[in-house]
């Protein structure tokens, strides 16, 4: 994050003119496309403040706009050093694009940007609340892969099967609330942004949210998995 | 100035076109044999040189284990990969291949890429002789699903060619830009595109901007290893098994008669596209296999191997997020979507009528000129956003994949990653790049190694940033810079299916010995050569027993047609002569036809004589 901070602060300039150049797309002098910054900021590559409501049809509007600007293919008959500036660029954008029409990419994308999320450090804590219901969960995962094993007998296995179903079903409207308690914390996060309020306590609420999502939507992959093993 | 071409180089047939200046429309380039679509076979001459196409094609029944077809399938592949198919090929894979499979042909071994350059120049050829100019560049198709490997092998394969290849472009797409022309499609399109050996299926949206066109893949997926050579093999399989159970015969030990076998079943296949039954008739010693099927029985054969599809299919859709019946259009490619079971299932599944109305043989082809026409000249207001199909990671501690780029993501596509050292002074980390879709790296395709050099240091404190870059080939770029001092990192990957940058040196060195005689001179002497075994060969059927009884007119025709073609070959005139050929070969056909009864009467003789 240090060096990148440093980075920033510097005057960027065109490789081709001189001119101020600013990290933009295009030199504003001759035109030529720009290197990327040594920081990746999606937001700022489509020009947008990092708010968490985004209108996806104009996001859609303006990554084809910048697909027509930035796409080798409009550099095929450019010099080699252009053609590479256009190959970076047009990876951002759809690095960009993948990452900001998902609304929980955007959020996760969001809590890397400032630093809450790095390298992959606790993103699956169990939450409290689920540590018993996940102890049942793979007691009963583990009977069934048993079962399946032993070939055993079939009135058990439909009965497990059962019981996982109705697992399951309760996993996902428990993963339901977690996605609705996300767009309402993501929509605080945008009131507070215009407001002036603190972020710091939002952003630790969305990263605790996000990380009981991905808790809970690997306990229902992996009940989806062993149901669909059958 | 040069020109480019768009090349579609399949696993059965390879084709050339070009965007028409004057129209704006593309077209194929017809050989010198009439047809734009080259056999992709290549065969070693006892005299040293290289015969492709066509030629190449007769030459696989007369001299099997100097002549490889189907070589698409061994494109990016390991030994390992190709063991299992080595029973079916009449070519025999080098015992010393290493990673990259290696080709015996005669006395000579060459790499896949190898061989697909010599059907690239062949070509290429066919390009130059019909502008009169030289071509040397141009965009090369590729199945979809093709991983880094094969790609990388495609595009060695252009270079070695002498071509520079501005972009490798997915077949499925390919077609969805000469569809789009042609016809101004919009909305969601499926691409189903069966070819000889891959499937491909890929889920495009058709968007009309202010600026142009955008075909936008949003998703894609198929089997690299699943086509009409299938469908041959299945038929082989169960016309040997008859021919052994019925008359003890093993044609094992007979590449040459397994090879004529293949091409009467082949002629079977395509007959069953069109009637409802045919008859396969293949002369053994002394006796004659003769089989009568139905069209049902064939479909009933095929039918596993065509359901084999669907299961891509359904994955592309979950992928794009999509239910069959949200799709606008449907749109069949390659060869093997000729067979009605294919179009029916496809109708069926979709609920929609596929549009048919491009030759599928010839779409991708001309899809590839499109592209190559948007590379040079910026000729159409169409753009072109392709997907990677298979996730992009590294290997992890303990052996698992930590996904950068996860498939179906839009290319151009990056990903950066932080690497540091883990003990004292360490001066390398060894990077291991994976592509495919399972959690540990043994169960995916390893893509290459490479190693990053840091200064001694303590632990933790190297601060190495790799870039993995997708290009819009699909092919992966490795940059790596330390952040400690900014300074950009020369990376030596390690491929681990793939030709050295040295080895591809030493390869376009040799292939000088290869340097194309000129174009129309081999075409005479192929010409010549061809028309002298007609000849013979009808000089020969006039002596036999069956000519005793053919009219005279008959007789009359053939001399003539034969005398004129004697009298061309003195010229050097290889299409006047080729033409001759053709008159000959029509005027012989009753003759052929007495004699072809005579063989099947004797043979029904000869039953009869033995169950008395």
């Amino acid at each position: 994050m240090k060096e990148a901070q440093t980075l920033t602060a510097r005057e960027l300039h065109c490789w081709n003119c001189g001119a101020a150049a600013g990290g933009t797309h295009f030199c504003p002098s001759c035109g030529k496309i720009q290197p990327l910054p040594p920081d990746t900021d999606y937001f700022a590559f489509f020009g947008l403040p990092r708010r968490l409501g985004l209108d996806a049809h104009a996001l859609e509007a303006s990554y084809h706009e910048l697909s027509w600007r930035l796409h080798p293919d409009r550099f095929a008959q450019a010099s080699e050093a252009e053609r590479r500036l256009s190959l970076d660029r047009s990876a951002q954008l759809n690095d960009a694009f993948r990452t900001l029409r998902d609304p929980v990419r955007r959020v996760e994308y969001l809590l890397w940007l400032t630093g809450r999320r790095r390298e992959g450090e606790n993103k699956q804590q169990a939450p409290p609340e689920l540590l018993e219901e996940v102890f049942e969960l793979n007691e009963a995962l583990e009977e069934l892969r048993q079962a399946r094993r032993t070939g055993g007998d079939g009135a058990a296995a439909t009965s497990l099967r059962r019981q996982l179903e109705a697992e399951r079903q309760k996993l996902e409207t428990m993963l339901e609330a977690v996605d609705a308690e996300l767009v309402e914390a993501s929509a605080a996060w945008d009131r507070a942004l215009d407001s002036g309020a603190a972020v710091e306590p939002l952003l630790d609420r969305l990263n605790g949210i996000l990380n009981r999502r991905s808790y809970i939507r690997n306990l229902v992959e992996n009940v989806r998995q062993e149901l669909a093993a059958d | 100035m040069a020109r480019t071409v768009g090349i579609d180089l399949g696993t059965t047939y390879s084709l050339v076109a070009y965007v028409d200046p004057e129209t704006g429309r593309p077209r194929v380039i017809p050989g010198p044999y009439g047809t734009p679509l080259c056999p992709s076979v290549v065969s070693l001459d006892p005299d040293g040189s290289i015969v492709a196409g066509e030629p190449a094609r007769r030459r696989l029944l007369t001299q099997p284990d100097r002549t490889i077809y189907s070589v698409k399938r061994l494109m990016g592949r390991g030994v390992e990969d190709v063991r299992e198919e080595q029973k079916l090929f009449s070519f025999r894979i080098d015992p010393e291949s290493r990673q990259v499979v290696r080709v015996r042909l005669g006395e000579r071994v060459f790499t896949p890429p190898e061989i697909s350059a010599f059907i690239l120049r062949e070509l290429k050829a066919w390009a130059e002789e019909h502008f009169q100019d030289t071509v040397d560049r141009a965009v090369i198709t590729v199945p979809a699903y093709f991983n880094d490997a094969q790609r990388q092998a495609t595009r060695d394969a252009g270079r070695l060619a002498g071509l520079e290849v501005l972009r490798l472009v997915n077949e499925p797409t390919a077609a969805a830009l000469a569809y789009g022309l042609h016809e101004q499609q919009r909305g969601l399109v499926a691409v189903y595109d069966l070819g000889g050996g891959t499937f491909d299926i890929s889920i495009l949206k058709l968007i009309s901007t202010t600026e142009g066109d955008i075909y936008q893949v949003l998703a894609t997926c198929g089997d690299t290893h699943l086509g009409g050579d299938d469908i041959d093999n299945l038929l082989l399989g169960i016309a040997r098994d008859e021919i052994h159970h019925r008359f003890r015969v093993d044609l094992e030990a007979a590449p040459e008669r397994i090879q004529e076998l293949r091409k009467a079943l082949i002629q079977a296949k395509h007959e069953l596209s069109q009637a409802e039954q045919t008859r396969v008739i293949f002369p053994l010693d002394g006796s004659v296999y003769e089989r009568h099927i139905t069209r049902e029985e064939f479909e009933d054969w095929i039918a596993p191997i065509i359901e084999r599809t669907f299961g891509p299919v359904r994955q592309a859709l979950a992928d794009a997020g999509l239910q069959p019946a949200q799709l606008d259009e449907v749109v069949l490619v390659g060869g093997s979507t000729r067979l009605p079971l294919v179009r029916r299932r496809v109708e069926q599944f979709f609920g929609r009528r596929p549009h048919t109305e491009l030759n599928p043989d010839e779409v991708v082809a001309l899809g590839a000129a499109v592209q190559a026409g948007i590379l040079t000249r910026g000729a159409q207001p169409m753009l072109l956003l392709d997907v990677t199909p298979l996730s992009l990671g590294i290997e992890t501690m303990g052996g698992v994949v930590a996904k950068l780029i996860p498939r179906n993501s839009t290319i151009p596509a990056s990903a950066q990653e932080l690497f540091t050292t883990g003990v004292d002074n360490q001066t390398g980390i060894e990077i291991h790049v994976l592509q495919g879709e399972r959690e540990l790296a043994r169960d995916c395709r390893s893509l290459a190694r490479f190693t990053l050099r840091v200064p001694p240091m303590p632990a933790g404190m190297a601060r190495v940033e790799v870039r993995f870059t997708i290009d819009a080939s699909g092919i992966l770029q490795v940059r790596a810079r330390d952040l400690r001092t900014g300074q950009e990192q020369g990376v030596e990957v390690r491929p681990s299916y793939g030709l050295t940058d040295a080895e591809i040196e030493r390869m376009l060195e040799e292939s000088i010995e290869y340097a194309e005689q000129d174009f129309a001179q081999r075409q005479l002497i192929e010409a010549r050569n061809e028309a002298e075994s007609i000849l013979h060969y009808t000089e020969k059927s006039l002596a036999s027993e069956a000519a005793a009884e053919l009219p005279d007119d008959d007789r009359t025709r053939i001399a003539a047609a034969a005398t004129a073609l004697r009298q061309a070959m003195v010229g050097t005139d290889y299409k006047q002569i080729r033409r001759l050929i053709d008159e000959l070969n029509q005027a012989t056909l009753p003759l052929a036809e007495r004699m072809m009864n005579r063989v099947l009467a004797a043979t029904v003789e000869g039953r009869r004589l033995e169950e008395l």
